[in-house]
């Protein structure tokens, strides 16, 4: 079954991404560890299978990203959300929900959505 | 020696060679989180935890397949862009030559192929948009089109070199430059569906 949420997962993956990246600036390897903690280690993606995705949305414009190297530490290319990243998240929670609830209805055998 | 971490960082690299600015970019990158990685497994330092490290990330050629298909996206927004702005400047220049020129009665193939060749490009062009835009063969066909269409342009242009306005001559080194650059966009994406299918298939 997790070959499976792993395939659901790479569909949304920008999203899934994007989201990871609200609360702040992060490198690669904190992205996916904010993504495995998140979703309860359920999507465990090959970790490599990010970096695709990060340089996909900094050629849209969503991300920026810098190197950066804390005092202590290796230096590390930090990515953060640009303004057009965060409303194209807006934009694709919105999406989200409503396919979320469309299928939910369906599954469940509830009533027709919209009502 | 050489550590495990090295060695993928080594082979993904190679897998990279169709961008080498963006191979030596992830290279850094990979190596930083591999080394994040390896140094929270409980066996670090030790091989086995660059082993396991190398094994969650995934594999080299995987990666660099999903590299080279959005590769393959950004080759053919950028091709189609060149061929739309060429076929602006070769319809400007194209009706520059028309109102300086009078060679009907002179050489009547030059003019035809000028014309048509260019109108079969628009044609190709059109159906490729909204039937096979990442077609390799529309983006060539086109391309063929054109030059020929800029090469009638240019033999009746030469055929009254000798006064010929200024204006003329710039439309058709623009012409000239951008199915260079056109050219050179083809063949980078030729090049770039070769490797992704090489990568796909190895991939699997």
């Amino acid at each position: 079954m997790l070959g499976m949420e792993a395939e659901m997962l790479k569909g949304h993956l920008d999203a899934i991404v994007l989201a990871a990246l609200e609360a702040g600036p992060a490198h690669g390897y904190a992205i996916i560890e904010t993504i495995k903690s998140r979703s309860a280690s359920t999507f465990d993606l090959p970790e490599g299978t990010v970096y695709p995705a990060l340089h996909r949305l900094e050629q849209a414009g969503l991300l920026a990203s810098a190197w950066m190297t804390p005092p202590n530490g290796r230096r590390r290319r930090v990515y953060s959300l640009t303004k057009a990243g965060s409303a194209a998240l807006a934009d694709r929670r919105k999406a989200w929900g409503r396919f979320a609830q469309a299928v939910d209805t369906l599954l469940t055998g509830g009533r027709a959505w919209p009502a | 020696m050489a550590g495990v971490i090295d060695d993928y960082v080594a082979s993904l690299r190679r897998e990279l060679d169709f961008d080498p600015a963006l191979a030596q970019r992830l290279a850094s990158e990979v190596e930083d989180h591999l080394r994040d990685a390896a140094e929270a497994d409980p066996a670090w330092p030790s091989t086995e935890a660059e082993r396991r490290a190398v094994e969650r990330f995934g594999l080299g050629r995987e990666i660099a397949a999903q590299f080279a298909v959005d590769a393959v996206d950004r080759q053919v927004r950028r091709t189609w862009i060149t061929l739309l702005v060429t076929m602006v400047v070769t319809f400007v220049a194209m009706r520059l030559r028309v109102m300086w020129l009078d060679d009907g009665a002179v050489f009547a193939l030059a003019p035809l192929v000028d014309r048509y060749a260019f109108i079969a490009a628009i044609g190709v062009a059109a159906i490729g948009w909204f039937a096979f835009r990442h077609s390799l063969l529309t983006l060539a066909i086109c391309l063929g089109g054109l030059s020929a269409s800029i090469a009638a342009g240019i033999v009746r242009a030469g055929l009254f070199a000798q006064g010929a306005p200024l204006h003329v001559l710039l439309a058709a080194a623009g012409e000239i430059a951008l199915i260079g650059l056109l050219s050179f966009h083809v063949i980078g994406l030729g090049r770039r569906l070769k490797r992704t299918a090489v990568l796909r298939r190895i991939g699997r």
